[in-house]
């Protein structure tokens, strides 16, 4: 079951999708030959570096640029309020009013939002300069009462970001599916958990953002060669704001060192970097270092989870649950308020809950800009799900593993449709549970928790983690946020040729971080084209000018194996056909004896006749007179094409549609060891179980699970964004913010099932993103190593003291966070808590 | 990321290193740079002119004195140190947490000097030279003094050594007969950052005679534990009467907060590290070479 | 004595080829590689030292190359990613990463790769939790290290 062990069989032609084909990335990347952003480098071009902000809310009273101007090698210096002259308009808000009035240009202009925002940008000739020009920019700011916490955000009296809002709160709607109301009344126990809280991290990738922006004069043209993940989207947003048009916006990538989301975020710079190209007549190199990042980049959503009430039948059943949700956007709306509809993707989770009422609420405040992190918006909605059964398992007394097979979506149920209209496609989550649990041993460790007992001064814990990637979005779900909005669909292009010489070449409208896109479209195209998959070059990154885009182009979300995948096999039949139509006529034979073989057409009955793939190119490229006229129209061996998933538009007002196309799980489990004394949690046994339909490189899948579950995990126990309470990053560094290590991280089992979309070209469904199934587990675990007096486990974060506090909270006669109302015959109602 | 502008040296003896660095204002050493790097990095010191000392042949020596003494020079490394045969010999556990130190690229430039002078209250070193009773040799254009290290230091990047002086070598002293090293840590994760942390070093014949107990991360300066020390020593070397003379640490230390852990939570866990590296002391007495 | 001064003369031997230049003393180690010299293989990924991307080997020792000044390589042998395949010839060690999938998005890639080969020159058949220990200074963001330690002991049964 496990695809641990590396394949011994020998790659099979015609038959790569589905076989661990090496990577062609390893060779260059292996040997330091790999192109990121930063080894990017243009004749004149000056370095930059951005002046940000030490307060968290501030009024800009002053910028003097004088002293910077008089370094020896300061090209230029821009502010916001010159940015702001230059530009046409502010940045696009995708939220509707009042938030659509947030006005966001390039560089901040009169107030600062945030510890990091950034107030001018300068250019000099060398790196070192920039950075000692930037320490000369004199700023003086008039410090503001900061608000760091969302909920506070939304009160009437909570100090404004945006003044011309009026409002801290950037969107707000009321999710409402089945009858919650009538379910809490009828169920025979309703769990009320007081607070949960999702916590602020990044997967903070090892590369950071950078670009070489050139505002060409002569052309009017301005090229961005940066690591911008969603380079459309991008462009989009910032090309009314320069009043530049798409056809003279051109973006390009190479390696990207690492995404996870966080580089769709950087388009405000790359906006700033235009500009000040513009204004200094130069191309404009840009390096982002770690603390930038950390304070500015962009962080994943913070979600805090008040009132949660859970209706619950005698047998288990879990009919569903109301909560309230406030989402912490930062100070800015960068993507967001997607994030306030895209969690309803996965609206019941893994389950069959009917009856779903979330009164949603995202508020601005003075910390980073929220970005779609890994998991966006989905991982704080899973969590709050795996929080409802895991706390009522451990309330109500059921077994975890059986409720959660229980009220589990069933392998019969496909295609399940949810509350919300979203359909899930596939797949076998009690099969998933039950190799996950047998890969940790949970049986023996089950005893060994019992023999424990207490005393022994640890405590062992076992935990599930059940979680979905819904992947291929339908953009459609914005007119959700906001109706007035033009999108929805999705989609990704691929262009695959012949070349001069009959060498087959493919581009992607995507921008890979390490999801082996060359690797995977080479299985894909080479498959269909009956070739050895090293005839197939796919050109690394993504290259505006390629003209293979569409404006959901670029790589997250979860969805390249169906979208860009399904792009690549289109243009690939496309070709085909081409090729077999063409040498139909080169051999004078029907279309349908011709076969290819490693690149050579043959008659099938009569193999003599035969015209190698250079040959079909001869004829369209180079020798095209012999070709008869009606043939010469037909045939460019240049096919491009555009998947499109069948989506419809959803609907806004019921706030339903059907918003993702495929459903991947991920189904964990863990066993933890405590330290009573400490709060230390051990990870002693871990293993991930991933259904992602028809794998094309069962190892690639392989190594995005291990990632996700080495992040989720970095989340779980080690990785945090704090702010105090004047709004100051207390993690901005990897001095502060421990990123998990090799020493940290445990090994990671692994099996997988596949249980192909019926939905998708190649039976494939994204992955990549998980689900954040390692933070359910571990909460899970702790949980499980509670006594029935502490306190629920309501943090995503679980650090040693939190962990400490949490075994101590019942001796301690804390609260415990929950109360359980249960219907006895109809009659009493009984309450059990702490407080 | 990008330093400020500085001036660099490298002098070839220990004395062209102290001349340099009396010369001139905003002087400082350079060994391995594993920290002082960092705080050039985010330009939250002001040192005009770096002063590389790190191959001075005289400040990477290991000698073993016949008595079980080790004189360790200032820039030896952390890797040095883990891998030394004379230090495995007799301080077996400067050894190992040496080898414990972040990481491998960290351990091959960094120094036992550099850790010392620094003097962060979560670095490794401090604490376990108080508890071992180092004597810290350090030298000027003047000539040497020896300072013991219960006394060098004072507080973050403030030591005993002062302007115009090098930190030149740490002579530690054998461990004595039925004497026994302990350390113990809680950290943010493997080998990383202490929350909490104790070094100790007891030594029992039927009781205990003498105690040492170093707290560090609770104070500027790493905290020898009278109260504690005095409840060990005449008790029995028992783990009852360990966590009976732990309990003499609470309300007398005033520990930071900040992200890694409330003061309150350091507290707690002065208590847990300071009562397991002196069971870890008394556990290795008997084995431990004098 | 090398007298004090703002800008320093050196001279490194890299990958065996000896170069000359004149450095800012401020000057980082990763910058002259990278821009002075422009190889590009040694990566930056943090401000703290804590990454390991831009790992080499300087007079075998293995350095964090964001942590020392180039003022302080003069003299010195140093061993880069771009130094590790011979003529294209990739080393057990590289062969292993390519076929336990030891790499994703390649940004740690090289560090990783002087790491790993430091540990082998040391220690030819590491455990497990050797073998974490050795690249605790390397951070990986996309591979979750699984199959960075399969790698590693892969190269090590290899080279038995």
């Amino acid at each position: 079951m496990t695809t641990t062990a590396p394949t011994e069989t020998p790659l099979e032609t015609g038959r790569y999708v589905g076989q661990n084909v090496p990577r062609v990335e390893d060779r260059r990347l292996l040997q330091g030959q790999g192109e990121f952003a930063d080894d990017v480098w243009m004749h004149r071009q000056g370095y930059a570096h951005f002046v940000r902000s030490p307060h968290a809310h501030a009024r800009i009273v002053s910028i003097d640029v004088r002293r910077a101007l008089e370094l020896d090698g300061v090209y230029a210096v821009l502010t916001g309020a010159e940015a702001k002259e230059m530009c046409q308009v502010p940045f696009f808000q995708i939220a509707p009013e009042p938030a659509g009035q947030i006005e966001e240009y390039p560089l901040a202009v009169d107030k600062v939002r945030y510890h990091g925002d950034a107030v001018a940008v300068v250019l000099a000739e060398t790196r070192e300069l920039a950075r000692d020009a930037a320490g000369l920019v004199d700023v003086e700011y008039e410090p503001l009462p900061a608000v760091v916490d969302t909920v506070a955000a939304a009160e009437a009296d909570a100090p404004l970001l945006h003044e011309q809002v009026g409002t801290n709160v950037a969107w707000h709607g009321t999710y409402d599916w089945g009858d919650i109301d009538w379910a809490l009344e009828n169920a025979d126990h309703v769990v009320e958990i007081d607070r949960l809280h999702f916590h602020r991290f990044s997967s903070t990738p090892l590369e950071c953002n950078g670009a070489v922006v050139n505002w060409d004069p002569g052309t009017d043209t301005v090229t961005v060669s940066s690591n911008n993940q969603m380079p459309m989207f991008a462009s989009m947003v910032i090309g009314p704001t320069l009043g530049v048009p798409s056809n003279r916006l051109l973006f390009n990538t190479r390696d990207i060192g690492g995404a996870f989301g966080i580089k769709i975020g950087s388009y405000p710079q790359i906006a700033a970097l235009a500009l000040l190209s513009r204004k200094a007549g130069r191309p404009v190199k840009w390096t982002e270092y770690r603390t930038d990042h950390m304070l500015s980049a962009g962080h994943g959503n913070e979600r805090v989870f008040l009132d949660t009430k859970v209706a619950v039948m005698r047998d288990g059943t879990i009919l569903g649950f109301k909560t309230r949700a406030f989402d912490d956007a930062g100070g800015y709306l960068h993507y967001e308020p997607l994030g306030a509809v895209i969690w309803s993707q996965v609206c019941c989770g893994c389950y069959r809950f009917k009856h779903i009422q979330v009164d949603y609420t995202e508020t601005l405040t003075n910390k980073c800009p929220t970005v779609p992190n890994r998991g966006y918006s989905r991982l704080q909605h899973l969590w709050l799900i795996e929080r409802i059964v895991d706390i009522v398992a451990h309330e109500l007394g059921f077994d975890p593993v059986a409720l959660r097979k229980q009220n589990y979506v069933q392998p019969d149920d496909y295609p399940y449709e949810t509350p919300n209209g979203c359909v899930y496609d596939s797949g076998d989550l009690p099969r998933s549970l039950d190799i996950a649990l047998e890969l940790i041993g949970a049986e023996r460790w089950r005893q060994r928790q019992r023999e424990l007992g207490r005393g022994s001064g640890k405590r062992i814990g076992i935990g599930i983690g059940s979680t979905l990637d819904s992947g291929t979005n339908n953009f459609g779900q914005a007119r959700i946020i906001n109706p007035e909005l033009p999108f929805s669909g999705n989609g990704e292009a691929a262009y695959v040729k012949l070349d001069l010489y009959g060498e087959v070449n493919v581009n992607l409208g995507t921008t890979p971080q390490g999801q082996s896109h060359e690797t995977t479209a080479a299985q894909v195209v080479a498959d269909v084209l009956g070739v050895s998959h090293e005839m197939v070059h796919v050109t690394a990154g993504f290259d505006q000018r390629n003209n293979t885009y569409v404006a959901f182009s670029g790589t997250y979300a979860s969805q390249f194996a169906v979208t860009g995948l399904a792009a690549a096999q289109g243009a690939a039949e496309k070709l085909r056909k081409e090729i077999v139509e063409l040498a139909a006529f080169a051999l004078q034979a029907d279309a349908d004896e011709i076969e290819i073989e490693d690149g050579t057409c043959y008659v099938r009955s009569d193999r003599e006749r035969a015209i190698p793939f250079i040959g079909i190119a001869n004829l369209v490229y180079s020798n095209n007179a012999v070709l008869p006229m009606e043939l010469r129209d037909r045939y460019s061996l240049n096919c491009r094409h555009v998947y499109v998933p069948p989506f419809q538009v959803p609907d806004p007002a019921a706030k339903r549609g059907n918003l993702t196309l495929t459903y991947a799980s991920q189904i964990h489990a863990c066993v933890v060891e405590i330290d009573e004394e400490t709060g230390e949690v051990a990870i002693l046994e871990y293993a991930a179980v991933d259904d992602c339909g028809r794998r094309i490189n069962p190892k690639i899948v392989e190594g995005q699970v291990h990632g996700a579950t080495a992040l989720g995990l970095g989340a779980a126990l080690y990785e945090a964004f704090e702010y105090d309470e004047d709004g100051q990053l207390q993690q901005a560094s990897f001095y502060d913010y421990h990123a998990i290590t090799a020493l940290d991280t445990p090994e990671i089992k692994t099996a997988d099932i596949e249980s192909p979309s019926p939905f998708t070209p190649n039976g494939a469904k994204g992955m990549g993103e998980g689900g954040g199934a390692p933070l359910h587990a571990i909460c899970s675990a702790i949980q499980d190593a509670l006594s029935d007096e502490d306190a629920v486990v309501s943090d995503s974060h679980n650090p040693w003291e939190r962990v400490w506090r949490l075994v101590h909270s019942g001796e301690r006669g804390e609260p415990r966070g929950v109360v359980v109302s249960s219907r006895d015959g109809g009659e009493s109602v009984s309450s059990r808590d702490g407080s | 990321m990008l330093l400020e502008s500085v001036a660099y040296a490298r002098p070839e003896s220990v004395a062209e290193a102290l001349q340099a660095l009396g010369a001139t204002d905003g002087a400082a050493p350079l060994a391995g740079g594993q920290s002082l790097v960092n705080v050039l990095k985010h330009r939250v010191a002001q040192v005009e002119l770096l002063v590389d000392i790190s191959r001075l042949e005289e400040l990477r020596r290991i000698e073993a004195g016949a008595d079980g003494s080790l004189e360790i020079g200032a820039c030896v490394t952390y890797d040095e140190l883990d891998r030394s045969e004379e230090v495995r010999a007799s301080h077996p556990l400067l050894a190992e947490v040496a080898g414990h130190i972040e990481d491998q690229q960290i351990r091959c430039r960094g120094t036992i000097g550099g850790n010392c002078c620094l003097s962060d209250p979560t670095n490794n070193l401090p604490p376990l030279v108080v508890a071992l009773d180092a004597t810290m040799v350090i030298e000027s254009s003047a000539g040497r003094r020896e300072v013991p290290a219960r006394e060098f230091f004072h507080g973050y990047f403030s030591t005993a050594v002062g302007e115009g002086e090098l930190l030149r070598s740490i002579r530690i002293p054998p461990l004595g007969a039925g004497a026994g090293a302990g350390y113990s840590t809680v950290a943010v994760g493997a080998d990383s950052k202490a929350i909490a942390r104790a070094a100790a070093v007891v030594r029992a014949n039927g009781t205990i005679e003498e105690a040492r107990v170093v707290l560090a991360c609770v104070s500027p300066a790493p905290l020898r534990h009278a109260g504690m020390e005095e409840a060990l020593r005449g008790s029995e070397p028992t783990a009852d009467a360990v966590s009976h003379a732990a309990q003499r640490i609470g309300d007398d230390l005033e520990p930071l907060g900040d992200v890694h852990g409330s003061a309150e939570y350091r507290r707690a866990m002065a208590r847990v590290v300071a009562r397991r590296a002196v069971l870890q002391a008394i556990g290795k007495g008997g084995s431990e070479r004098g | 004595m090398v007298e004090a001064g703002t800008v320093q003369a050196i001279e490194v031997t890299i990958n065996g080829e000896k170069h000359e230049a004149t450095v800012p003393a401020r000057q980082l180690l990763v910058h002259f590689l990278r821009d002075s010299l422009g190889m590009k293989g040694t990566h930056i990924g943090c401000d703290t030292g804590s990454c390991g991307a831009c790992t080499v080997i300087v007079d075998g020792r293995l350095t964090k190359s964001c942590m020392m000044l180039a003022a302080q390589a003069d003299g010195a042998e140093i061993e880069t990613i771009e130094g590790v395949a011979q003529n294209g010839e990739l080393t057990p060690v590289q062969k292993a990463f390519h076929e336990q999938h030891g790499l994703q998005c390649g940004y740690c890639t090289p560090g990783l790769v002087m790491a790993a080969t430091f540990l082998l020159r040391r220690n030819a058949e590491p455990t497990e939790e050797e073998i974490r220990r050795a690249i605790r200074g390397n951070i990986c963001r996309c591979t979750g290290y699984m199959n960075i330690v399969k790698s590693i002991a892969s190269a090590a049964g290899e080279a038995a």
